[in-house]
């Protein structure tokens, strides 16, 4: 039996979209806002939220560049974010063997 | 939570991490490019042999267009890496197995051939060893069964051209060039065409 206790749910991961964008970003070495966009099917607007949350958090860190005049965010995860990602990893998977 | 709702998002952790894994990270542009290149120089080659020109404009002919096909290739990939929406580690280690096998096939193909370190005849089969080489990797790197396979094909052409040594080898390489790297990029490239139009969606 393993103790399980909600608090110890990380709140920044712990969102549909935000999982996946960490399950995405822990995957690559970077990648550009709308690859994100289009691979979980979010807004652009619904999808800046998220991603602001996870940077504030350290989660995430942005590059903004142009180029050929276009801008361009490209997002990698941080290691505090790839620890966090793994610890929240090993949450779910306390909670399945319960 | 309970364990049914962990179960599910960890199932959907898995699948984008997968998926995100599989990303079509070799375009097959480089292919098509390096193997029409080589394929026309071969032929050249031949045709320069048969008409009985002489060696130092066979060497100027590889000269001219190796040189000429790296810096197009670098261009090509420059431009590639800039438009590029998603980077992989693994995009990084078949960039690192391609480029040191043309840095070894250059070293063999010219370095090699004007020392007089061995005879020239042999170029294509230990060209092709090294391609053999560099196919397996980047198979396996790119999780292409199909990719890795090709190193057999270019094994078992090196092994055929070591036995049977002669100007022919040109020829039987220019086949190898257009069945094991050139029709290989076409494949690659509609992967990935199919790849950026459909791309998988989680949420």
């Amino acid at each position: 039996m393993h103790d399980f206790n909600y608090q110890n749910i990380d709140d920044v991961i712990h969102s549909r979209i935000r999982t996946a964008i960490m399950a995405l970003l822990v995957s690559v070495e970077e990648a550009e806002f709308t690859y994100i966009r289009d691979k979980i099917n979010a807004t652009d607007g619904n999808l800046s939220v998220h991603l602001k949350k996870l940077e504030e958090h350290k989660y995430i860190s942005v590059e903004k560049k142009f180029v050929e005049r276009k801008p361009m965010s490209l997002y990698k995860i941080t290691s505090e974010g790839r620890k966090a990602f793994e610890e929240y990893i090993r949450m779910l998977e306390n909670i399945i063997k319960r | 939570m309970d364990s049914r709702q962990a179960e599910q998002e960890l199932a959907v952790i898995k699948t984008i991490m997968e998926d995100s894994r599989k990303i079509g990270i070799d375009k097959g542009v480089h292919y098509i490019f390096w193997g029409v290149l080589v394929t026309a120089a071969l032929i050249v080659n031949y045709i320069f042999l048969v008409m009985g020109i002489s060696g130092p404009y066979i060497g100027m002919l590889w000269l001219v267009l190796m040189i000429g096909g790296w810096v197009v290739s670098a261009i090509i990939g420059r431009k590639e890496n800039k438009a590029r929406k998603v980077k992989t580690f693994a995009g990084k280690i078949l960039s690192a197995i391609w480029i040191g096998a043309g840095v070894s096939m250059m070293m063999l193909g010219f370095i090699g051939i004007v020392t007089h370190a061995y005879n020239p005849i042999f170029v294509c089969p230990l060209i092709a060893t090294v391609l053999g080489a560099a196919y397996f990797a980047s198979g396996i790197v790119q999780s292409q069964n199909w990719v890795r396979n090709l190193s057999f094909g270019w094994w078992a052409g090196a092994i055929l051209m070591f036995i049977f040594p002669g100007f022919h080898s040109l020829l039987v390489f220019a086949f190898m060039m257009v069945a094991l790297q050139t029709v290989p990029g076409i494949i690659l490239y509609r992967q990935w065409k199919r790849y950026e139009s459909a791309p998988a969606q989680y949420v």
